[in-house]
């Protein structure tokens, strides 16, 4: 269900009400976590299992952790196998049960259909890892459980196509007579192979909570509801932002105060969140597909109008979806962190990370970069590590080779620059609006990996945009003007003119004319770029 | 011994206090309840008075034998506009599809021409057809945007091509592309065929009942080339390689402020056109409908629902059924169909429905299965205007 459809206005015409109507009762939570597994049901009822699996797996994986000491014990491996001589109860239920689960798999494998038999080794795995976790009451085997499970999600929904085909082509380069099957042999009892929408963010959320909760950054949260509405809260479900549980979990605790404030402020938010969805993202989104469809066909200036379309499009599609996510949001009370913060603002490759996808690289910074050591280590090592982290945040926006050089590429960025944005001559002597256009320059150019529909597309299109003639572009002047009004608005907010944006004049003028546009202007729309990550 | 639960803890990091720390955002669209109330008052009085003020300022030059243009069939609040402006104590609507409209005739050679000249007044019998509406669009027609018809005296077409096969009358599963689709009922009586997501249909039935989003509906159909504005701008010449010729226009000079009427001269339709000719040289029919069954016919069904419809809100109703193409059938075709004429004039008949049922046309005056030519409609009107039923009806 996409934010901006009529589906979803009615759903929210039933969810707030009863939502409100509960406030008194303990009705209001189950009622949360009905509506977002309805919200995320109507896309496709079956990608509902892979959420609830997730989520009970995380759940319990968190509960067993808590039933282990947390330094170092000494455990008597010997006596918990023959005797099932366990200190605790619950860490003796699991082994048992892990016992009697790899049991039932082995049957299943083995009598039942022989689809199930992949989807039952990898349970096999993930049930022995469970056995030896309880026998060694080990935090960190429960962490790796969780790590493996969720990653092993990502990695077969998401990558293992792409992996495959990879590999095949190697083995053929090289003459092995190896030909890995396609994944969607492996499903179970002929489900489809198709990318959960939103798998990224949920995974990502539900791997946080039992990382923190490992690094005693949060304690358990015993109210399974409670955790599964944390993990499948539809405003943030599809598209993030990626919630930590320490920010999202508490407020989950009790009823939101009902202010006034809420309703007006989520109404502000959701309304900037669907004129950028429908009246820009959508809007550019046909001159980039025309041009990056056929990019033989145009000149340098198409070309280059197009890869910077994109970046605003791009821009004003996910932005939009926050907007939109925090807004709802807000309409009940609750608080979502910002994602975007006017990144194409940045003056220096290092702030527009901190303003772009905020929760993804706050994520990356918390559970990639500094694990491996951040800049802790001396300067290769810092260098080392903010590499592998934008490698790995490149190849996570999606299963294709431009998507990995998109990353090197802002990774490369990130190196480079990190010196010369530290020194005192960039800093100072250096206009801002320079650093500002530098910024955007390198950011449009590294686009042309992300939109491109291949590597040799984008290659294509990085040559002729340096050789091609050049021809008219023929983009439409309403584009132009809309984002230079954009651009320009952004400019304001961030200079001592911010008062006047604060005029009623303008706030009730921008958001009439918003209206208007929206009314007068609007195409309908696709889905939100970033579901398909 | 069992390990102690940290849940009894206070967690190791405190948590964000809800609405504390979070910012509201990166602009200033921020308003505020008294912010919004001025915001919805404005966007109220520009949502009412703005098609009203339109209407006032629209040129809409219509004249004798004027029908909606062949590119405005979709432009429903203009044909309200049209309906206000005609439907006046004495004229009669006739209305249907591109029968009564004239799919292969100039405006002078319709129905309501002809039947004028019978009359002999020029303004009495108005064309109040549309191409391409069948009876489950027409209902929504009638229901949306035919208020000005009310308590008028109106002539219903019924044409039984759109009960020749199921296909015809949408009641197959499989999905079908039709036109008027934002005319039929979205969600019940459910249309088998029409499979449009639950958004295309909430946002029809939005449309229908918000008057600004149907006057936005006109702009787009009279100024923009049925495109939305965005769409407008990005529109290609068909050449090769192509060009865009709206790129650098301004939408706003588009907007005219005058309906762009239908050409005087039309190379596609009248006896000069290449079209206007008779179905068959011969006359020989051999062609075998699949007649749907009148009990589960999902048109008749809405033929029905519309007639009761127009007789709920005072209109004084006369149903004009056929006359179709009769010569075209094959021989073992015709008690289907006849069967099927037969149980529709026995339903208007019972329910007291004035109706014309007319002798059908000599082949040559025919263009197809349903549509004369300019001499059929010109015979078409004398029948009818010669009948009995027609002439109690219409005193």
């Amino acid at each position: 269900m996409l934010f901006h459809t009529w589906p979803f206005f009615v759903f929210l015409l039933v969810v707030l009400p009863v939502f409100f109507a509960l406030r008194k009762t303990r009705l209001w939570l189950p009622w949360l976590t009905v509506a977002s597994y309805f919200f995320y049901g109507w896309w496709n009822p079956y990608y509902l299992i892979l959420v609830v699996y997730s989520t009970l797996l995380d759940f319990c994986l968190v509960a067993l952790m808590d039933h282990c000491p947390k330094a170092g014990q000494r455990v008597d491996v010997i006596a918990r196998l023959t005797g099932l001589r366990f200190d605790d109860r619950v860490l003796k239920f699991a082994f048992l049960g892990s016992v009697l689960a790899t049991i039932g798999i082995v049957l299943l494998a083995s009598f039942g259909p022989k689809t199930l038999r992949p989807t039952m080794a990898v349970f096999g795995v993930i049930v022995l890892l469970m056995g030896l976790g309880a026998l060694y009451s080990s935090r960190k085997i429960w962490l790796v459980i969780s790590l493996v499970n969720n990653l092993a999600l990502l990695l077969f929904f998401k990558y293992a196509r792409f992996v495959a085909e990879n590999l095949n082509g190697v083995f053929a380069w090289i003459h092995v007579p190896l030909h890995l099957p396609d994944p969607s042999a492996l499903m179970p009892l002929g489900f489809q192979y198709l990318l959960p929408v939103g798998i990224s963010f949920f995974t990502f959320q539900s791997l946080s909570y039992t990382i923190d909760f490992y690094l005693g950054n949060v304690h358990r949260e015993r109210n399974f509801l409670r955790f599964a509405t944390f993990v499948c809260f539809f405003p943030q479900l599809m598209a993030g932002p990626i919630e930590r549980a320490r920010h999202l979990l508490p407020q989950f605790y009790k009823f939101p105060e009902v202010r006034m404030q809420n309703f007006t402020d989520g109404a502000s938010l959701f309304l900037v969140g669907l004129f950028k969805k429908l009246a820009l993202a959508n809007y550019l989104s046909f001159y980039v597909e025309r041009v990056y469809d056929n990019p033989k066909a145009y000149g340098a200036p198409a070309l280059i109008l197009a890869t910077v379309a994109f970046g605003w499009q791009i821009f004003f599609d996910f932005s939009g979806y926050t907007d939109m996510a925090r807004g709802v949001a807000k309409l009940m009370g609750f608080n979502l962190i910002l994602n975007f913060n006017n990144p194409y603002l940045s003056t220096g490759l290092g702030e527009f990370w901190s303003r772009w996808h905020i929760s993804l690289s706050s994520w990356f910074r918390d559970y990639v970069y500094i694990p491996l050591g951040g800049n802790r280590h001396g300067s290769f090592e810092t260098y080392r590590n903010l590499f592998i982290t934008f490698f790995i945040s490149g190849i996570w926006h999606g299963a294709a080779w431009t998507f990995v050089i998109w990353g090197v590429l802002h990774g490369l960025g990130v190196l480079i620059t990190r010196e010369l944005e530290r020194s005192a001559v960039y800093r100072e002597r250096v206009p801002k609006m320079i650093k500002q256009a530098g910024v955007f320059l390198f950011v449009s150019f590294t686009w042309i990996f992300f939109r491109a529909e291949s590597l040799s597309d984008a290659l294509l299109i990085v040559r002729r945009t340096f050789t091609a003639a050049w021809q008219n572009p023929y983009i439409p002047a309403l584009m132009l003007g809309l984002v230079a009004v954009v651009w320009t608005y952004e400019l304001l907010y961030e200079s001592r003119f911010r008062e006047l944006l604060k005029s009623s004049f303008v706030r009730v003028g921008g958001a009439v004319c918003m209206v208007l546009y929206l009314c007068l202007c609007s195409s309908g729309g696709g889905a939100f770029i970033y579901f398909q990550f | 011994m069992e390990t102690p639960s940290p849940a009894a803890k206070p967690p190791a990091v405190p948590p964000v206090p809800a609405g504390k720390e979070v910012p509201f955002g990166v602009n200033e669209v921020r308003l505020s309840a008294r912010q919004w109330l001025a915001t919805f008052v404005i966007l109220g009085l520009v949502a009412m008075l703005t098609p009203r003020v339109w209407k006032r300022i629209q040129h809409f030059d219509t004249g004798p034998d004027y029908r909606m243009p062949y590119e405005l069939s979709k432009d429903y609040w203009l044909y309200e506009q049209r309906l206000d402006q005609v439907a006046k104590p004495g004229t009669i609507v006739v209305l249907g599809d591109s029968v009564v409209w004239g799919e292969y005739v100039l405006p002078n050679g319709t129905l309501s021409h002809f039947l004028n000249q019978q009359a002999g007044q020029p303004d009495r019998f108005i064309n109040g057809g549309i191409n391409g509406l069948f009876p489950l669009a027409q209902e929504g027609l009638i229901d949306y945007y035919s208020g000005p018809l009310r308590h008028r005296k109106v002539i219903v077409h019924c044409n039984l091509l759109w009960m020749t096969s199921p296909k015809a009358d949408l009641s197959t599963e499989k999905e079908e592309q039709f036109n008027h689709s934002r005319l039929v009922p979205q969600f019940s009586p459910w249309i088998p065929c029409y499979k449009a997501d639950a958004n295309e249909r909430l946002s029809t039935l939005v449309q229908r009942e918000v008057g600004f989003l149907q006057w936005v509906g006109h702009l787009q159909n009279a100024y923009f080339g049925q495109k939305s504005i965005l769409s407008w701008t990005l529109e290609d010449d068909g050449g090769n390689p192509p060009r865009y010729p709206n790129a650098y226009r301004n939408p706003l000079a588009q907007i005219s402020l005058t309906v762009p009427s239908a050409p005087a001269d039309d190379p596609q339709r009248g006896p000069k056109s290449p079209r206007h000719k008779a179905w068959s040289t011969d006359g020989q029919g051999t062609t075998r409908f699949e007649w749907v069954d009148l009990d589960s016919s999902l048109q008749w069904r809405a033929f029905r629902r519309m007639i009761r419809q127009l007789r709920g809100r005072g209109n004084d109703v006369l149903v004009l059924l056929g006359p179709f193409n009769e010569h075209l059938l094959a021989e073992d075709n015709r008690p289907a169909y006849q069967k099927l004429r037969n149980g529709i004039a026995a339903w208007l008949a019972q329910n007291q429905i004035p109706a014309v049922v007319p002798e059908i046309l000599p082949s040559e005056l025919y263009a197809d299965a349903s549509h004369p030519l300019t001499e059929g409609y010109e015979l078409l009107a004398k029948r009818i205007y010669s009948a009995e039923n027609f002439r109690r009806w219409l005193e």
